[in-house]
Order: structure tokens, then sequence, then C-alpha cells
């Protein structure tokens, strides 16, 4: 925890403390990873015996698939559906490996001291999540916009932000805000912004049912979102034409 | 020629399919919502060869299983009350499976997941609770009209029976009336049915062709689905803009070349 007071007090009011913690404890999710600060060594480890946890707990999820399964009066012996719940518990698995990955891992080799202080953007990076409230995906795009202050990260660690919060059970909102926080808790930038346009499969499959609609979020924080021009030159250009 | 072809091929099928439901008691097996014992519906993706005795086949109609002709007229196996029913049970299993994924299912954005996500599952699988029969029943005309007809760009919203991963895309119906015409708005319907399933594309696909055969008995029909499959896009191989494209001709769209191209054309515009 102490990881995560002493970051948070150097967020020059971009929020405070209380919305820091709450963000970055990984939804809920109670694992002591991020606390732990691990050698490379280590890691291989941690991540084959995450590996065997989740193979451990296979079995239950399979077996829920099946309830499920005949539940909606499937019948779990035909041909199609015979490994489906196999299938379906790994596809999960793999929908929310999120939890298993922590920002320091990937990100520590990746910050390099740039005397750098023009906007930094990456954009129309592919995310998909899976609503918890549905189980049901959604999809879109993230835009990432920061303004270094000294410090740049490897640009497809940006993306691997965005894998790590997204394979999830989440909410937009939250995820936006656990991007903005990575990226600003990393680097300690200037300012971060954070766009996604999402389409929410449980808003066009199920329930009103409106194809086209896209759900649009942002987090702007620092400069970003004291200074109206900043923001207006990130937002123009992450426009898509 | 073509179409007295097509209707005399149907009668046998749908006679063999009557001796077939006669015989096999109360299986009907399409999508395995089979009452008993092992599922005929392996079959409909078996090729016309390696099927045996399951009823007359004629040339004109390769591949074309007799499972998925009886089971058009007797199809809905989930009622209303069967939904209720089994609400808690799978409600259960989705906290299972939220347990198993390490999350913490009573903190406040999961309080009820359990239960939306058991009836969003059982709407995405309403198809099963619906017969074709109910929904055409009233709307087939008689329209002195022999040219074609096509309803496209439909959304579909399907499931994928591997995965229980959203598939989605666009279905193109076209269908040669002979005498009958259907109300436009039944074929998305059929569409519906059949979609809001655990489904395989081509079974879809062939699914949607055979109902419209039957129903309206038309010279020819095409289906032509476009879909992107989220267990392709999201996990696997996770190829963004990979589409599966499926179509289904029968009677004088597989024939006759130049009306299969006359509806691929109006479709594409």
């Amino acid at each position: 925890m102490e990881y995560q007071t002493k970051s948070s007090a150097e967020m020059n009011g971009m929020c405070n403390s209380k919305l820091v913690t709450e963000y970055l404890c990984h939804n809920g999710f109670s694992e002591l990873s991020i606390e732990s600060k691990k050698l490379p060594v280590q890691d291989q480890s941690e991540s084959s015996r995450k590996k065997a946890e989740d193979e451990s707990r296979l079995p239950a999820l399979e077996a829920a698939y099946t309830t499920i399964l005949r539940g909606l009066g499937e019948n779990t012996e035909r041909q199609g559906l015979l490994r489906t719940p196999l299938r379906a518990a790994k596809a999960m698995q793999f929908l929310t490996k999120g939890y298993h990955e922590t920002i320091y891992d990937i990100l520590n080799d990746a910050i390099f001291d740039e005397d750098h202080d023009e906007m930094v953007i990456v954009k129309d990076i592919d995310m998909f999540s899976l609503c918890e409230h549905h189980l049901v995906p959604f999809f879109g795009k993230v835009h990432i916009g920061y303004l270094p202050s000294k410090k740049v990260v490897g640009l497809s660690k940006l993306a691997r932000i965005v894998e790590i919060y997204s394979r999830r059970l989440q909410v937009q909102e939250r995820l936006t805000k656990q991007i903005a926080m990575a990226i600003s808790e990393a680097l300690q930038p200037a300012g971060v912004a954070v766009v996604i346009e999402a389409a929410h499969m449980c808003m066009v499959m199920r329930g009103v049912q409106k194809m086209n609609s896209r759900t649009v979020t942002s987090a702007m924080l620092g400069v970003f979102r004291e200074d109206p021009k900043t923001r207006e030159e990130f937002l123009s250009l992450v426009k898509t034409s | 020629m073509e179409r007295a072809k097509l209707r005399q091929g149907e009668q046998e099928d749908a006679a063999a399919a009557a001796a077939a439901a006669v015989a096999g008691g109360e299986q009907h097996s399409l999508n395995g919502h089979c009452e008993g014992g092992r599922s005929k519906v392996a079959r409909c993706r078996e090729s016309p060869g390696e099927a045996s005795g399951s009823g007359a086949r004629t040339p004109g109609q390769s591949g074309h299983s007799s499972s998925v002709m009886e089971s058009w007229k007797e199809e809905r196996t989930r009622s209303v009350e069967d939904n209720e029913m089994s609400l808690p049970s799978i409600a259960a299993a989705y906290t299972t499976i939220l347990r198993g994924l390490g999350e913490d299912p009573q903190r406040q954005g999961l309080l009820k997941t359990p239960w939306r996500a058991a009836t969003a599952m059982q709407f995405f699988t309403k198809g099963y609770q619906e017969k074709i029969i109910d929904v055409l029943n009233d709307a087939i005309f008689d329209e002195d009209h022999d040219e074609m007809v096509i309803v496209k760009d439909i959304d579909m919203f399907s499931m994928c029976e591997h995965h229980l991963v959203p598939i989605f895309g666009r279905v193109h119906i076209g269908y040669l009336p002979n005498k009958r015409v259907l109300g436009l708005s039944k074929l998305a319907r059929i569409v519906e049915i059949y979609s809001r399933r655990l489904q395989v594309q081509e079974r879809l696909t062939k699914q949607i062709a055979v109902a419209i055969t039957e129903a309206l008995q038309p010279a020819g029909v095409g289906v032509v689905i476009e879909a992107t499959h989220m267990c392709m896009v999201m996990r696997g191989v996770q190829k963004m803009n990979s589409k599966t494209v499926t179509s289904t001709m029968l009677g004088v769209f597989r024939e006759d070349p130049k009306t299969r191209d006359e509806f691929l054309t109006l479709i594409r515009s």
C-alpha cells in the first residue's frame, strides 16, 4: 500500500488519494502482486503459478458452463457442444486475463528519459472487454494522449496498459479512469488524456437493441483538464476524419 | 421444370420426414434440442453419402438432411415457464464462474450480475422458444408475382456454440416466389428465430433457407450471411477485420447461374 500512497501524494491534485486506491485495486480483485517488487526470475515462476492456478480452476468453470447449457435447454451430448464447456471456460479465462497482469511488470523497462515535452498520442487501439453486469462483450477503440515531463514510455506499452485493464469484467467509465491513472502514476507526466469509444453488445444484442449506439467516455488529467486548448488539440488530433 | 422438381423433391422429403418422425418417436433434433438419445443433428453437417436411413434424398437437394426438414414444423422446445424454472441454476452457475475467474461476486458491480447474465443468456437463446409456424402462419399471401424478392442487410446476432461468444453480422435473403409471397418482416423473424440460438454459421444459413423453402415452396431461395465471430476477434487468432461469409442457394438459384448472379449483384449494391 505504501507504493500507492506515495504516488498519490505526487499527483498534484489530479485526484484525491481515495480515488487512486479505489481505481488501482484491480476491480476488487484481491491479488497482492502489485505490492511486491519482483525480480525477473521470480516473474517467471509467478506467471507459471498463475497458469497452474488457472488450470486448477478450469473444472469448476467447466461444470458451471455445462449447467448453463442444460439450463438453456440444450443437449450437452450433441457433437457441437461436447467440448464447449471447456472451450467456453478457457475463453472466459482468456477474456479476463488482465487480472493476472500488473502494470509494474510491463512498464518496468520501457520508461526512457527524453527531452520531449510535446504531446504524444497513440490512437485507434482496439479494445475488447466484458461488461461486468451482463458478461457480454463490449469493444471499441481507445485513444491515449499524454504530455511527457522528461519521461516517455515505449509506445506499445500504452497498448499493453489498455490490454491489462480491458481484459477484465469492466465498466467503461472505470476502464477509462484506470488507464489514465496508470499512465499518470508511471510517468508523472504533465497531463494524460484517454478517450474510449465502444459498442456495448448488452445494448446492441439485447435490451434496447440499438445497433448503432456508441458510448464515449474520457478521462482528462493534469494539464489536459486545466487547459482547454491542450484538450482541444488532443481531441482534434484523435478525431477520425 | 425446375420448380416442379423442387416441389416434388420436397414432397418426398416431407413424406420421409413424417415417416422418420413417426419412427423416431419424439425426436426433433435441430440444434440438439432432442428429447432423447443420440442427436441426429450431426447428420446435418455430414456429407449426403454418409448419413444412412435418414430418409429419402432427392438428387436435386444434396446435403439436405431430413432432420433439418422435419424440425421446421415442430421447433419449440423451451417455454417461458422453463426459463423461469432454470434461471436460479443458471445464475448459480454464473456465480461459480465469477468466483472461478478470481472475482469477488459480492462487490457492488457484480452483486446482481449472475441474474443479469443468466437472463441475458436466455435472451440470446430465445430462438428455442419460438416456432416458425407460429410466426409465419398468417402472412403468406397469394400474389401473381414471380420476380425476385430480396430483403437485405438484416442485422443478425447469434452465439457461437463452441465458445459461447457472440457472432453478429448481416443476412441477405432472396427468393423467387411461385404465386405465394411472404410478409417481408417474416423473413427477418425467421432470421431471429434461428439466429437466437447456439449456432454454427453454416447451419444457420441452411436453416433459414430451408424454412423459407418449406413455407412457400418458391422457385428458389438464396441466403447469404456475412458475419464477424467474436471468438476469432477477441481471442484465439485475434484477427480484427475478418469476416465469414456463408451462403445457401436452393432451387433455381442453385441451378441457374444467371439468377444467382442477379441476386448476388443486387445484395452487393
